[in-house]
């Protein structure tokens, strides 16, 4: 006999509804899953089998087919466990074809035939098309988010068999939110002296602007990099549900809220792979590091330890605000806008920032600045060196504004922008540039000088211009943009030295 | 079978070569050091017999001067030296340095400089692009950290260029830093031609940077080196660089020096030859002028300008030239900024406590005394100038 069952798999961070077909006929017995199974869901043949008969439920001694339609598309994960055990037990007549009508199913098994939580329960339920999901109780949270269905669950299998049939009224499972985070505590006041680099994170959280921070360790970099994301505002609808499926597909926790509000903070660690950072993965392509950072921040400490061709991956998601990753199993598209905050050394020593304190050789300083592409660091808006604050500072010094303070005027900001049509300041393009935030007289010879003087290149133009616009929009003044923006925004925007900052005769 | 190092065959050409061929081609094997170089002719009668001992690779190895030399590992070098001149023809390697206009000069050749005679370390073998009497005249090393701060580039600028106009001889090791800027300085007016001592072939630029600078000290004075056409700056040539750096000078000046490092191995060197040791003084907070100040407890002289150092010559005070103000006076916001500066290299974040300025206000007054001369950037640094440049060097 046959059954078919409906179900949901995972790509990227995409569900893609799949029809579970079950065949159960005479023959030698035997179970074979086809259409596309990776190898975790061909495990599935073990887990469906011992779940059944540790629920005292019969399995058939025949021949039993499994086919995941549309079989082009590769199955990843064990989120079809349960699917695959409702057909064998509809298609051994163990259970009324009826009783599964308009239902979806979605759920891992375990060999004592519990249901286990799945990776990425929101973008799967959000591809079932009928108006009744069961998923495992552990992900009930995440498939009522998507609002559509009507969620049932059961602990078990048998528990699940027993309500379907009639013999047991639903079991009653109350749904396990996330506990609430910490709350975030890491407040701009906590920061003492740091003028410029106060400076450069509000510039970098109203104008989306990337940052990157060169100092000697203990500095502080991490310390300010950390107060980023409390200066963002809130995402908005379209891009929290893109954090959230996002992070619903990679396994991440869920804030109690449901959906990702806040902007996530990611910090990978300088050993990580280039998959883990865009995204990839054998089989069902999961979203990497900078999607997780997607409406955030992802911050590279110590970016010249990370591998070369790593840090050179970032550049097509930096400007187009996207991964497009394709395998020879499937292509996918992962939200990847993020702002990108980088800390380093300025040299091996660590001590090379101050003119006159480094001992690194020529040579090693040449290999140190081989570590970086001059197209990636063209592409950060602002660079500043950053050094320990003075004793006195840290201990006698006024505390500075608070995040609550400077989030309000980035707000502004940002509400400004929007009323330009666009998102971030740091998007405008030279031509945008000339219409929104015309420069003023004085401002305009200014730059002619530094572009004559070689201080300023014409990609470096743009770059100064944005983030002068974003100085003027934090003061609440309208454009042309004055002298004092610009020179701010050069200010904030150094060239990092390394080899070359040494004086030749 | 003759093979081109192989002198025994007769050939015409290589009976005819001078001696300082010989020691040519010696210097250019693999490992050959002063120390080597001098051994090896000290116990051969002459540079072709020392050549024909090296290709024939037949040695007595008894304790002496060449055994020290070659160390534990003897046998192996020498080796490697007879496989190379087998391979090396010598009447050809004369025929490049002849070709390409170098000095060539050894020990006992009228051409060998006259201070090199009676050096504790002397060079066996001399190369110079330039003119050799460069060296007549008073001569005075100036050295330092490659790593400087605006104030040590400027003092050592300064320095180069009122010594070059006093006549005396500035002698550098062509290196970034201060090196570079002593002799900057001395091709920065008309005076006595500068000295430079390198530790490549004199045909390997090094640093690429400074290959004008290389390029003019040539033109005006001379350019020596130890080391044939075509050898690499090697780590280990340096410090034998620095002794002749010593050797050539009347007096070393240190401009600024961490307590470590080559200029202290000039100052020891300098030391060895009873030659005057003389330091810049600069803050006590400063890395690099930490080992100058040292320097300065331990006694050196204190030079402070070029007529300290005239002084300490012998040559009585130049004549001290009126500075004249040629900048721009900054305006009174401007003027706040620049008290705020130490003379040490600040962060602007520095610059805005002490001055109490607003950033933004502080943004323009600096890139306007940059503009005027007052100050000098690099990265997200600034320090104060004594002087605007004469001409701008490509410093960052």
């Amino acid at each position: 006999m046959l059954a078919t069952v409906s179900s949901a798999s995972l790509l990227g961070v995409d569900g893609h509804p799949v029809s579970v077909e079950v065949h159960v006929a005479s023959g030698l017995p035997g179970f074979t899953v086809v259409g596309s199974p990776d190898s975790v869901c061909r495990e599935a043949r073990d887990r469906v089998r011992a779940a059944i008969l540790s629920c005292g439920l019969t399995w058939p001694m025949q021949r039993v087919t499994v086919n995941l339609a549309p079989s082009a598309l590769r199955k990843g994960g064990a989120a079809l466990d349960l699917a695959m055990a409702m057909g064998v037990l509809v298609a051994s007549e163990q259970l009324e074809a009826s009783a599964i009508d308009d239902m979806a199913f979605i759920g891992e098994l375990g060999l004592d035939g519990t249901l286990r939580r799945v990776v990425g329960a929101l973008p799967l339920v959000d591809a079932v098309r009928e108006p009744t999901v069961v998923v495992p109780p552990a992900s009930m949270f995440e498939a009522g988010l998507v609002g559509r269905h009507r969620v049932r669950s059961a602990r078990t299998l048998l528990e699940l068999v027993r309500a379907l049939a009639g013999q047991e009224p639903w079991p009653d499972i109350a749904v396990v939110r996330p506990s609430p985070e910490a709350v975030d505590v890491l407040d701009l006041a906590d920061v003492h002296g740091h003028p410029m680099a106060r400076r450069a994170l509000e510039v970098a959280a109203a104008g989306g602007h990337h940052l990157l921070m060169i100092g000697p360790p203990g500095s502080g970099k991490t310390m300010l990099a950390q107060r980023l994301p409390g200066l963002l505002p809130d995402l908005d609808d379209p891009a929290a549900i893109d954090a959230t499926r996002i992070h619903s597909a990679a396994g991440a926790s869920l804030p109690s809220g449901g959906l990702v509000r806040r902007p996530p903070f990611r910090a990978p660690h300088n050993g990580a792979s280039a998959v883990a950072m865009i995204g990839g993965g054998a089989s069902f392509l999961q979203p990497g590091e900078i999607s997780l950072a997607h409406g955030g921040v992802l911050f590279l400490d110590e970016m010249g330890e990370f591998a070369v061709d790593v840090i050179d991956s970032l550049r097509t998601p930096l400007e187009e605000g996207v991964v497009r990753i394709a395998r020879a199993h499937g292509r996918v598209t992962f939200p990847a806008s993020f702002l990108l905050v980088a800390a380093m050394n300025p040299c091996p020593c660590g001590e090379g920032l101050r003119p006159g304190s480094c001992r690194c050789s020529d040579a090693s300083l040449v290999r140190y600045s081989r570590r970086l592409s001059g197209p990636l660091l063209d592409r950060f808006d602002l660079r500043i060196e950053v050094m320990a604050p003075d004793p006195g500072q840290i201990l006698r010094g006024e505390p500075g504004e608070s995040t609550a303070a400077v989030a309000e005027r980035v707000l502004a900001v940002r509400e400004r922008t929007s009323a330009r049509g666009f998102d971030t300041n740091a998007q405008l393009s030279a031509r945008a540039l000339e219409e929104v935030a015309p420069l003023s007289v004085e401002a305009s010879a200014f730059l002619e000088r530094a572009l004559r003087a070689g201080q300023l290149s014409a990609r470096g133009l743009r770059r100064v211009r944005g983030v002068a616009l974003t100085l003027h929009d934090l003061d609440g003044v309208d454009p042309p943009i004055s002298v004092k923006s610009v020179s701010l925004a050069m200010h904030l925007r150094v060239e990092p030295r390394f080899l070359s900052r040494r004086l030749a005769g | 079978m003759s093979l081109p190092g192989d002198a025994r065959d007769g050939d015409d050409r290589c009976a005819q070569l001078p001696p300082e061929a010989w020691v040519a081609a010696l210097a250019s094997l693999d490992g050959m050091g002063p120390a080597r170089l001098g051994a090896l002719l000290g116990g051969s009668d002459g540079p072709a017999a020392a050549w024909r001992a090296v290709v024939a690779n037949r040695w007595s190895w008894q304790p002496g001067p060449l055994v020290d030399a070659l160390g534990g590992n003897g046998a192996a070098i020498a080796d490697g030296w007879s496989r190379a001149a087998r391979m090396l023809d010598p009447a050809e390697w004369w025929r490049r340095h002849v070709d390409a206009g170098v000095g060539v000069a050894v020990r006992g050749s009228p051409a060998y400089p006259e201070v090199f005679v009676d050096d504790p370390d002397p060079p066996a073998i001399v190369f110079s692009v330039g003119d050799p009497d460069a060296l007549v005249g008073p001569r005075v090393g100036i050295v330092g950290t490659r790593d400087c701060t605006r104030y040590g580039y400027d003092v050592a600028r300064e320095l180069g260029a009122e010594l070059s106009a006093a006549g005396v001889s500035v002698v550098s090791g062509l290196a970034v830093g201060i090196d570079g800027a002593a002799h900057t300085g001395a091709l920065d007016v008309e005076g006595a031609p500068p000295i430079a001592v390198v530790g490549s072939g004199l045909d390997v630029v090094y640093p690429r940077r400074h290959r004008s600078l290389w390029e003019r000290v040539a033109e005006r004075g001379v350019v020596l080196s130890e080391h044939p056409l075509g050898s690499p700056p090697l780590a280990w040539h340096f410090p034998a660089r620095n002794r002749l750096i010593a050797a050539l000078s009347d007096i070393v000046v240190v401009v600024e020096s961490q307590p470590r490092g080559g200029s202290m191995h000039t100052v020891d060197e300098a030391q060895r030859r009873d030659i005057d040791l003389m330091a810049v003084p600069g803050p006590v907070t400063s890395p690099v002028s930490a080992g100058t100040n040292q320097l300065l407890v331990d006694g050196a002289s204190v030079a402070r300008d070029a007529t300290d150092v005239l002084v300490q010559l012998g040559m009585g005070p130049g004549i001290r030239r009126a500075a004249v103000e040629r900048r721009r006076s900054p305006s009174a916001a401007a003027q706040a900024v620049l008290d705020a500066f130490d003379w040490q290299p600040a962060l602007i974040d520095q610059l805005a406590l002490r001055s109490g300025a607003a950033i933004e206000d502080l943004s323009l007054a600096l890139d306007r005394l940059e503009r005027d001369g007052w100050i000098d950037r690099r990265g997200g640094w600034f320090e104060r100038r004594t002087k605007p440049e004469r001409d701008r060097p490509p410093s960052t």
